[in-house]
């Protein structure tokens, strides 16, 4: 390989953990392993049954997508607020 | 991930100064994005739990919500600055 070559492929490599990073931890806040009150599986499974219904299923499905839109949300206003403080004063995180 | 070669530290050794500094930017600017995302997901669960209420419905964000969502990362951050400044207003 030659210097382009291994750039490029630790540029690659460092990507695809990131990216696998981020996914994995907004599937454990939408999974039932985060403690916190008003993920998708407290919120749609309310009381487990022998199966999960599609009742269920569908909940999780638009509650995931929420919480991704919600996330969306979340991470452009705190973007456009980092800008913000860099225009204003400095900021240091 | 099996797309990803293997990278052996004698190939490192050929990267040129200039892919070198390339990357050194590259990695600065991955991090800070993994710093974002990362303070990004637990102001999500901050705010998700505030802003979305046990009986919302669907797959979409409501107005309401929306500026729930906005407000509530503008304030977490204000409470974070104030904190910061307080803090440091005692050190002196």
């Amino acid at each position: 390989m030659d210097s382009e070559a291994v750039k490029n492929a630790i540029i690659k490599q460092v990507q695809l953990e990131s990216n696998m990073n981020n996914a994995k931890q907004l599937i454990e806040a939408c999974s039932a392993a985060a403690p916190f009150l008003s993920n998708c599986f407290q919120r749609c499974v309310p009381k487990p049954g022998s199966s999960l219904s599609s009742s269920e299923s569908s909940c999780a499905t638009s509650c995931m997508e929420k919480y991704m839109a919600a996330w969306n949300l979340v991470n452009a206003s705190y973007v456009k607020r980092i800008q913000q403080e860099v225009n204003s004063h400095g900021f240091q995180t | 991930m099996d797309s990803v070669p293997n990278i052996s530290p004698n190939e490192l050794e050929r990267l040129s100064d200039k892919d070198k500094a390339e990357l050194r930017q590259f990695i600065g600017n991955e991090t800070q994005r993994a710093k974002i995302q990362t303070q990004t997901h637990s102001m999500t669960e901050i705010c998700w739990t505030k802003c979305i209420t046990a009986n919302s419905k669907g797959n979409k964000l409501d107005s309401s919500e929306q500026s729930c969502l906005g407000n509530c990362v503008d304030r977490f951050l204000d409470l974070n600055l104030a904190t910061l400044k307080h803090l440091s207003s005692m050190r002196n």
